[in-house]
């Protein structure tokens, strides 16, 4: 018996040490799922890392937050919090909304950690294609492909440091050298970044093609583009004129086209995407296998609720937005100038007004007609008055055609009870849905389109290069350039006509005009009235050109003096003030009573988590 | 052919005979015996009968009767659980019948610890043994159920969902991750004993300290949880049946307190919202509310709602359709479940107390519970195996679990029983649909829905398609809520299928005569599959052109461990010496797919296929990090004069997770004991049975909270995260890459330091008590500590950076006693307490966590406990303008709105003005098991309490204030809202806010208002049962028949305002591991677990 149990004991000694031998590896596991840095370093590696920070541009986030509150057509930031549009839908959905509409937003806002997030991690994206080129050793990235690659990453490394300058003003710049194994990370914002900014568009124009051989690629004028568009920000109208002047005279887009003023809603289109008008835009897909993410996600809410789409009646356009179209019967101009009323606001109990004077743009002095507390079955006819063409473009009223959907059901489409108008450059045509519209299932059914979004779209260069010309005194010039942007929408093939049968919307338009257009040029008013009025009239150019896309609240902001602007002390204060005052006359709980302060409400507070994180390393914003 | 089998025979019969003169040689004689109880006189079945001195030995069979061979002279020790052992001496053939008294200590018990058992006088740790009797007497589905109230220091939260697993604390919550108990099932390392029989089950001991649980190394942190099965039995065979079968009863009553479609319309006009106040159109109304006359009793709803784009002629193109009491409009009903958009739908309003959607969905439900056991042997060779069946189908509609499980526990022996070897196994088939996945405990959950849906929709609309929020005038007045029936409905084809093998097989050997050698090689075996069915939900305002889909998800697991260990035991003189050391492995690895489809010509669920639908997304598959151990431990155990005794452990564990050089943890514990009543100036107090003081001190780990590329910088690419239409068409992508996770080598677990000091105490014969007290440092808490955004999105490494502690007492006490012959009884008491405090977060010292519509509900903030609630404090309601402007504002303040506490007192309301309001953690957690028995009659009361834990009812956020979605409001906003008059609050006992569709600050935000009281006491079961006569049974070859009719939760006790206040952990919560523990407490719609149950079960033994 002893014998046959040393047996087992010299048998299971020999299996436990053999097992134990082959076993020494055991602690060796690599992750799964994901590639070593070292996979990445060929031609391929860099040209996906390239990709991936071109992605970044529709404000996807991989942070935990919500594509709307990064949104790359800044809805919230440049659309609800000037007097573009309302957050709309019910007043407590999107409850940390509200304060960013009404001016009183503090640090914490969930929202501006988001958007400050999303453009630092696409920053970052970018560095990783100029961090992996020196790593690539195998010889498939010649030094001549590796300045393009790099031109095109400091080329969008600029535009997303853009987007964190026009929102925050005072804020980090991050190029490849912080890593998290330097220990460099919290960089501070000691002021504007606004000369770094142009040096990468600078450093980007120096190695960028003029033709790209993919539609979505940056070329030469892209990067021209947006080192004018830096300078303008930075009021260097002279170093931006000539280059303005070289975007008009020879610009193409990527794909070779001359930069060209074509049909006014084809830039809202999705099918018309990458026209002429496109300096730069952010291409949207639909249908691509990703279930929607990379449609416009960052625009998902913003859709008149229970038509095509289910949801969710944010992004209303404002009561002063619809207001601003209107036109002299007689000159077709717009209705400069104010005049002092005496208004009755509601007060942020939403019960009671106060009486008020306000200083009121003359288009503002009382509201447009519109369909305001009634039901579908009250009857309502459009109102006659002559209006700038471009309106039923930007918004949607009731009895106007609105796309090929039909006739808008204005305030009956519009969620919550406050809005008559709804959003429209957004919205998709009702006949290519099954292409533009991703379909993917979900409470955003038919939400995510494939409308690009145009960062940069031609007509803004005019108009940059007109206020270049007001900062020089050349009104005549400013002038001039304005009538381009208004000349194109004299031609009637690009408004709104009216259904062929208002019961099959897709069966087709008459040439009558849905409404009283009219539009009429300058007539010599700028270099007779001075320089206050053609920028005045320059910046309503802009209000009406480039109304819910997203650039007012921006627009507004550098022409403040407050950081330079020429438009002179509290002018955006003073803009929104009157703005509330005067949206404020039909009860509106979100925007009831509050006011912006000027020298505070034109840059966002600094996100609050951001700051704790840093150390002292980041300061936060005058005023909050 | 013949001949060579007589042959053989006669071989046979030489060696027979050869055999038999070889007893007589030895002279050995058959001895026999009968071993009864001192208690019942009822025989004693499996008690071990040894001769001293020997390895020799056998069990009694079912009539406690034994025989083996024996010399005169031997010293036969008999012993078994719970009674003294006892020596005879050999004189004759037979012994007759022997006597066990009682013993009234469990002090010689044997319970199982860390690969070993130990008699619980000798363990100088902290071991909480589960009375399995005790805990049996609930009839639990799922095993850890057993647990709860029945273990000193162990919190159990259950969640009442069929199949849905519960949470397990030991010693409290202490971190913000997992801090599950790891399990050892029949000494297979596992993460929970959900699928294990409750019937199979042997014993459960809870190893607590770091003297008992160390052993475990890097996994034993958080306490471990030592499950063993039953064995067989040497003797006759014997089969028995344990069954129940029962119901299970809703809560009755309008349980969610909703008012009724009358007082909801009344509502509108208090509000002075003109968006619902279209729904109820009748001239009327407007007036009355204008005359303030407008009461529950005199509003008139409408008799239909009508809504969509197939508008009758007249009306616009998307139909935005009035509401009218107009029967005529029944003819323009249209629906098209294909082409949702054309649909136009017509639901008859539900009136009175309108629909009451929770008992549309929560109906009463049959449960049952069958298990058959067979088991048997002989000295050689046991065997036990059982099969079960568990049928529970839930209140709530189409929720169940079905489970079928068989196991197989067998044991060999050989080489006169040197030689040991065996296995334990089981395969569990289960079905569930709903409790699976915690759908319940979300806004988004069908439960949440019944309070979310309004009053006024029907259930079924005109033509019998489900009623919902589209069906009313455009806009939406009736609310974004779902059907939570027809959610639930559309569920019944629904399924997730899991199968489970878990089991060991291990061999043991006896050598040199103080050592044994074990191996033991073990697993697990998972694979989980689930599909569902999703319809067009055309009854909702939103998504109610949503196409129907389908997904197909698929996972598997395995895992094994192998430990391989050497015992050494030996006595000499005063010195009993116990030393062992051991080697351990462990891998697992697993993989995960998922596919989805939408645009089903066809849900006939036999016929939905995935490649039937357009895949809008890729299928993806998931591999899960592969992990590996590596072990080297070992343990000493040492007694002198059975009154001292010291354990020590160490272990060292390597993990794969972590980098090289910081994979190795080395873990020790020691822990010292003094049996003080062995003591001569003790031994002359007859009070005192026994009493054992006992320290330890030592560490364990918690590798948990990591995932696997930690250490790794790694790029990944996604869909949605990488790719780009760089090419310009409209459904055209470019694979793309990004950084997915920034990588830090530097990183190991985390570290327990856990001192412990108790007595265990056995009294005046009928009390025994034991009381611990500890600390429980965790330091190095893995936490993902939160970097600039100037890094980018790559997830961040989790580091070693938080720090908890926890303290507190656990006592148990039993008394038992008996009353004349036939009466006797038990009371069993368990009490837990333990205070936890965040010691060390990163800056900025806290984090919030805990989902809501508004903020975060949980501040985690160094110097508090983990979880608690952080808000607004409450301080009354704005009673007039006066007020608004002489107290400490916010933006929005009016009269009606909530006062909140100036905290910081700088004269108004900002963020800074949020403060601690509640702490979900109890101040203690109790069980009380009460057993009595006169004659054949057996009574048992189990409760179950907590006491001090604050619940936050975030149900209230939907139901109590007007500014949130439409759906279900509660009667307390009827009754209790302030109502506002020309600027004047003209109730002045209003405690809610003015019905108002715009105060989100003064109303919903998160504060003191929905913090409630979550302490209750749980009658969890009692019951009454009977034995039958075993003369009686005998007659018809039964050896024991037990029927009882047991209720289950008779009664809660608790100031609770929602349905039951034990609340399961939120999957909303549990968004990452790290964070798992973070947050609890909150109730967001849970599946109550107080429902009442009445069963009747049988217990049988042939």
């Amino acid at each position: 018996m002893k014998r046959s149990y040393s047996k087992f004991i010299a048998l299971g000694s020999i299996a436990f040490l053999t097992l134990t031998y082959s076993c020494k590896k055991l602690l060796n596991k690599e992750p799964v799922g994901t590639l070593l840095p070292s996979v990445l370093a060929n031609k391929a590696g860099v040209d996906g890392l390239l990709i991936g920070a071109y992605s970044m541009l529709d404000g996807y986030t991989t942070t935990g937050g919500t594509s709307w509150e990064s949104s790359i057509d800044n809805w919230v930031y440049g659309g609800i919090a000037s007097d573009d549009a309302y957050k709309g839908s019910n007043t407590t959905d999107q409850p940390t909304a509200v304060p960013l509409e009404n001016h009183s937003v503090d640090a914490s806002n969930e929202y501006l950690s988001e958007k400050w997030a999303s453009c630092l991690n696409a920053i970052q994206r970018c560095n990783d294609v100029i961090r992996e080129i020196p790593l690539v050793k195998d010889g498939s990235v010649s030094a001549d492909y590796a300045k393009e690659v790099i031109a095109e990453a400091r080329f969008l490394r600029g535009v997303y440091h853009f987007e964190l300058a026009k929102m925050w003003r005072n804020v980090p710049y991050v190029d490849e050298t912080i890593t998290y194994s330097a220990g460099n990370y919290n960089v501070g914002n000691p002021g504007p970044i606004w000369d770094k900014i142009e040096a990468d568009f600078t450093a980007a124009m120096a190695d960028l093609p003029k033709t790209q051989p993919q539609a979505g690629r940056a070329n030469y004028y892209a990067a021209e583009a947006f080192l004018a568009k830096a300078l303008v920000f930075d009021h260097q109208y002279s170093t931006a004129l000539p280059l303005l002047t070289d975007l008009i005279t020879n610009g193409t887009t990527s794909q070779g086209a001359k930069y060209a003023l074509g049909a006014y809603q084809d830039n809202f289109d999705a099918v018309k995407r990458n026209g002429p008008e496109s300096v730069f835009a952010c291409q949207m897909t639909a249908n691509d296998g990703s279930g929607g993410q990379n449609s416009n996600e960052g625009d998902d809410l913003n859709f008149p609720a229970g038509t095509y789409t289910g949801c969710c009646g944010f992004y209303q356009p404002s009561y002063s937005l619809a207001n601003s179209f209107k036109v002299d019967p007689v000159t077709g101009l717009p209705l400069l100038g104010t005049t002092s009323i005496s208004v009755a606001s509601f007060n942020s109990d939403n019960k009671t007004t106060s009486t008020s004077t306000v200083n009121a743009p003359n288009y503002n002095l009382v509201n447009l007609a519109n369909d305001h507390g009634l039901t579908a079955t009250d009857p309502f006819t459009p109102p006659s008055d002559a209006l700038d063409p471009r309106i039923d473009w930007t918004l949607g009223r009731r009895g106007i055609p609105y796309r090929d959907w039909g006739l808008c059901g204005g305030e009956t489409w519009s969620r919550g009870d406050i809005v008559p108008y709804n959003p429209t450059k957004n919205v998709f045509n009702h006949k290519d849905i099954g292409s533009t519209v991703d379909n993917a299932a979900g409470w955003a059914q038919n939400q995510g389109t494939a409308d690009n979004y145009n960062l940069i779209r031609f007509a803004a260069i005019y108009l940059w290069r007109a206020e270049c010309y007001i900062d020089a005194g050349n009104f005549a010039a400013a002038e001039a350039d304005v009538n381009v942007v208004r000349a194109r929408m004299q031609n009637p093939a690009y408004w709104v006509h009216t259904y062929i049968n208002n019961a099959n919307p897709e069966g087709g338009f008459t040439n009558t005009p849905a409404a009283n257009y009219k539009i009429g040029l300058y007539t010599g008013q700028f270099a007779a009235n001075g320089k206050a009025y053609a920028l005045e009239a320059t910046i309503m150019e802009e209000k009406l050109e480039f109304g819910m896309e997203g650039h007012r609240f921006f627009d507004l902001q550098r022409q403040d003096a407050v950081y330079g602007g020429p438009a002179g002390a509290s002018f955006m204060a003073n803009t929104l003030n009157a703005y509330i005052k005067l949206d404020t006359r039909i009860s509106n709980p979100v925007l009831n009573g509050s006011s912006f302060t000027a020298a505070k409400n034109e840059l966002w507070p600094i996100p609050l988590n951001q700051i704790d994180i840093e150390a002292g390393k980041l300061k936060q914003n005058p005023g909050y | 052919m013949f001949k060579s089998l007589l042959l053989k025979g006669r071989t046979l019969c030489i060696i027979v005979l050869c055999a038999l003169s070889s007893l007589v040689v030895t002279a050995q004689t058959r001895i026999t015996g009968k071993v009864i109880g001192s208690d019942d006189k009822q025989p004693v079945i499996g008690a071990t009968v040894k001769i001293k001195g020997t390895n020799v030995g056998v069990v009694t069979d079912v009539n406690g009767a034994f025989a083996l061979n024996a010399n005169n002279g031997d010293v036969l020790v008999i012993s078994y659980i719970g009674y003294q052992a006892k020596s005879v001496t050999v004189t004759g053939a037979s012994l007759g019948t022997i006597e066990l008294a009682v013993t009234n200590s469990t002090l010689n018990e044997v319970v199982v610890t860390g690969y070993q058992t130990q008699l619980k006088k000798d363990i100088s740790g902290s071991v909480a043994t589960v009375n399995i009797a005790d805990a049996k007497k609930i009839p639990a589905t799922s095993s850890e159920q057993l647990l709860q109230g029945q273990a000193a220091g162990v919190t159990v939260i259950n969640s009442g969902a069929p199949g849905a697993q519960s949470t397990v604390f030991v010693r409290g919550v202490n971190g913000f991750g997992n801090v599950n108990p790891l399990y050892v099932i029949d000494g297979v390392q596992a993460t929970d004993m959900s699928s294990v029989n409750p019937n199979d089950i042997e014993s459960i001991s809870v190893l607590k300290d770091a003297g008992a649980a160390a052993i475990y190394g890097v996994a034993g942190g958080n306490g471990v949880i030592v499950v063993t099965t039953k064995k067989g039995k040497a003797g006759k065979a014997s089969i028995s049946y344990d069954g129940w079968y029962g119901t299970q009863r809703p809560l009755s009553g309008n349980v969610y307190n909703i008012m009724s479609p009358a007082q909801q319309a009344v509502m509108a006009f208090r509000a002075n919202d003109s968006g619902t106040q279209v729904l109820y159109p009748d001239p009327s109304n407007k007036t009355n509310a204008d005359n303030g006359t407008l009461t529950a009793s005199n509003v008139i709803i409408p008799t239909y709602g009508y809504h969509g784009p197939a508008a009758p002629a007249g009306q616009t193109t998307f139909g935005a359709a009035g509401v009218t009491s107009d029967p005529a409009i029944l003819q323009y009903y249209h629906f098209d479940a294909a082409n949702p958009q054309n649909d136009f739908l017509v639901q008859k309003f539900a009136t009175g107390q309108g629909t009451d959607w929770f008992h549309s969905v929560f109906t009463p439900a049959p449960e049952m519970q069958h298990t058959v056991t067979g088991s048997g042997g002989s000295d050689k060779s046991t065997y036990l195996f059982s099969l079960n069946y568990l049928n529970q189908q839930g209140t709530l509609l189409n929720n169940y679990e079905k489970r079928y499980q068989g196991r197989v526990n067998t044991v060999f022996s050989t080489a006169n029983n040197h030689i040991r070897f065996g296995e334990n196994g089981y395969v569990t088939y289960r079905e569930n649909n709903g409790g699976y996945n915690g759908t319940q405990q979300q806004e988004g959950g069908p439960i949440a829905y019944i309070f979310r849906e309004m009053p006024i929709i029907p259930v079924y609309d005109v033509q019998g398609n489900y009623g919902g929020g589209f069906d009313g005038p455009n806009g939406e007045p009736l609310g974004n809520g779902s059907n939570p029936f027809a959610l639930l409905d559309r569920n019944a084809t629904n399924n997730a299928h899991f199968v489970t093998v878990q089991g060991n097989i291990y061999g043991e050997v006896d050598f040199l005569k103080h050592f044994t050698a074990r191996t033991s090689f073990g697993g697990n075996l998972y694979n989980q599959y689930w599909w569902q069915i999703g319809y067009n939900t055309y009854e909702n305002f939103e998504s109610h052109t949503s196409p129907n889909n389908s997904s197909e998800n698929e996972q598997m697991s395995s895992n094994y461990n192998w430990t391989n260990t050497i015992t050494y035991k030996q006595v000499f003189g005063k010195h009993n010496v116990q030393v062992f050391a051991g080697y351990e492995q462990r891998e697992s690895h697993g993989r995960a797919f998922s596919a989805y489809g939408q645009g089903y010509f066809s849900l006939d669920p036999n016929y939905v296929q995935l490649q039937y639908g357009t895949p809008v997304t890729a299928p993806t598959s998931t591999i899960y990090q592969p992990t590996a151990t590596e072990s080297f431990f070992g343990r000493l155990d040492y007694t002198y004069n059975d009154r001292y005794i010291l354990g020590a452990t160490i272990r060292r564990d390597g993990f794969s997770i972590f980098y090289p050089g910081y994979q190795w943890g080395t873990f020790p514990s020691v822990s010292l004991a003094w049996r003080i009543s062995q003591e001569n100036f003790l031994k002359n107090v007859s009070w005192i049975n026994d009493l054992k003081i006992r320290g330890s001190y030592g560490e364990a780990g918690n590798n948990n909270n990591i995932g696997g590329g930690n250490a790794y910088s790694t790029f990944g690419s996604g869909t949605g995260a990488s790719y780009y239409g760089i090419g310009g068409g409209l459904n055209s992508i470019t694979q793309g890459f990004y950084n997915s996770q920034i990588g830090n080598p530097k990183v190991t677990w985390e570290t327990d330091k856990i001192s412990n000091l108790g007595f265990d105490a056995s009294l005046f014969n009928h009390l025994e008590i034991t009381a611990e007290w500890y600390k429980k440092s965790i330091s190095g808490l893995l936490f993902p500590l939160p970097l600039p955004a100037t890094l980018g999105g790559a997830t961040v490494p989790s580091v070693n950076v938080g720090d908890v502690q926890n303290t507190g007492l656990d006592i148990s006490a039993t008394y038992h006693a008996k009353v004349g012959n036939d009466f006797s009884f038990s009371i069993g008491a368990n009490i837990t307490t333990y205070k936890n405090k965040i010691t060390s977060i990163p800056s900025p010292g806290y984090f919030d966590f805990g989902y809501s519509r508004d903020n975060d509900i949980v501040r985690n903030q160094i110097g508090h406990p983990i979880g608690e609630f952080f808000g607004y404090q409450t301080a009354g309601i704005y009673q007039n303008a006066s007020q608004v402007s002489s107290l400490p504002g916010y933006s929005g303040a009016a009269p009606g709105s909530f006062i909140y506490k100036d905290v910081n007192g700088d004269g108004k309301i900002t963020p800074d003005d949020r403060t601690w309001i509640g702490n979900p953690n109890p101040d203690f957690t109790y069980g009380v098991n009460l057993n009595a028995s006169f004659k054949r009659f057996d009574f048992t009361m189990v409760l179950y309490g907590s006491h001090g834990n604050k619940d936050f009812n975030y149900v209230k956020y939907w139901t109590d204030f007007y500014s949130t979605f439409q759906g279900g409001k509660s009667l307390d906003m009827y009754n209790k809202a302030a109502i506002v008059s020309n600027g004047v609050v003209t109730n002045p006992s209003a405690t809610l806010p003015a019905a108002s569709f715009a105060q989100a600050m003064g109303s919903s935000t998160i504060s003191s208002y929905y913090v409630e009281s979550g302490a209750f006491l749980k009658c969890r079961v009692a019951s009454v049962g009977y034995t039958f006569d075993p003369s009686v049974l005998k007659r018809v070859g039964i050896d024991k028949l037990h029927v009882y009719v047991q209720a289950t939760n008779l009664f809660t006790i608790t100031k609770y305002t929602g349905l039951d206040p034990e609340l399961v952990p939120s999957l909303s919560n549990n968004g990452s591991g790290v964070n798992q523990s973070a947050a609890f407490g909150i109730d967001y719609g849970s599946y109550p677990n107080n429902q009442k149950q009445y069963i009747l079960g049988v217990n049988l033994t042939f």
